[in-house]
């Protein structure tokens, strides 16, 4: 026999069935609820973003991941000596055509 | 554990980046160097470290300027050391703007101020500026 059951009257079985129960089980469901929210809290990381999707951790937890990061703080070295030397570049040359200029540094001077 | 190690390695890479180069003193530099930078011989070793990491940048050049040019160079060194970083970067800021304006403005410019330097030399020396033009 077969009986088609809408998604509404499954909820409302279920939430019967809920009331049904006796005071000392939902006491050991509530304690089991409890300690699985405890157990979760001191499993999430120190520094970590929040999504919909779950918990996004900063701190790298496999090799591949600590490669990646290792790759991405020597990109950023890099970058950075980079950026600095062609910043210092641009400055010696500056320094060097007031330097050498035809008009008297006076004129850029205050 | 882990973290900790990321955090000094991370410090180690950002100081080695961010260090000025090792101070180097008078007697430390090549001939090269010593010679572009002959005019501040006295004084070489009490500059900044990043004062000096610049002039080292900037003797560089000097091998390849004309005559003339080093003669300029030696002549403004000292001068140009002695001013505080904050006119310095004014100057640099100025020299940025001074070469943004039309060539031809930029010409007339040099013009008068070659002028205003015969005037003043003559004055100097009591013989009358012969008017230039170039």
């Amino acid at each position: 026999m077969t009986t088609d059951l809408d998604p509404g009257k499954i909820a409302q079985l279920l939430t019967l069935s809920t009331q049904q129960l006796d005071q000392s089980t939902l006491s050991a469901l509530h304690n089991a609820r409890q300690s699985a929210l405890n157990r979760q809290a001191v499993r999430a990381p120190a520094f970590a973003f929040i999504t919909d999707r779950g918990t996004l951790s900063l701190i790298p937890n496999s090799i591949q991941q600590w490669v990646f990061a290792g790759l991405l703080i020597v990109m950023l070295v890099i970058g950075t000596s980079y950026w600095q030397h062609v910043q210092e570049q641009q400055i010696s040359d500056i320094d060097v055509a007031i330097l050498t200029d035809d008009l008297p540094i006076e004129v850029f001077v205050d | 554990m882990r973290s900790s190690a990321l955090g000094v390695f991370l410090l180690l890479c950002l100081t080695s980046t961010f260090a000025s180069a090792a101070s180097v003193s008078w007697r430390a530099l090549s001939p090269a160097q010593r010679e572009a930078l002959a005019p501040l011989v006295q004084q070489w070793d009490t500059l900044p470290e990043i004062q000096r990491t610049r002039l080292l940048e900037t003797a560089r050049h000097y091998p390849h300027l004309t005559h003339e040019q080093k003669e300029r160079f030696h002549n403004r060194l000292a001068k140009w050391s002695k001013l505080t970083p904050e006119q310095r970067d004014a100057a640099r800021e100025k020299y940025r703007a001074f070469n943004k304006i039309p060539a031809d403005k930029r010409e007339q410019v040099k013009q008068m101020v070659r002028e205003q330097e015969a005037r003043k030399a003559a004055a100097a020396s009591g013989v009358p500026a012969i008017p230039q033009s170039r």
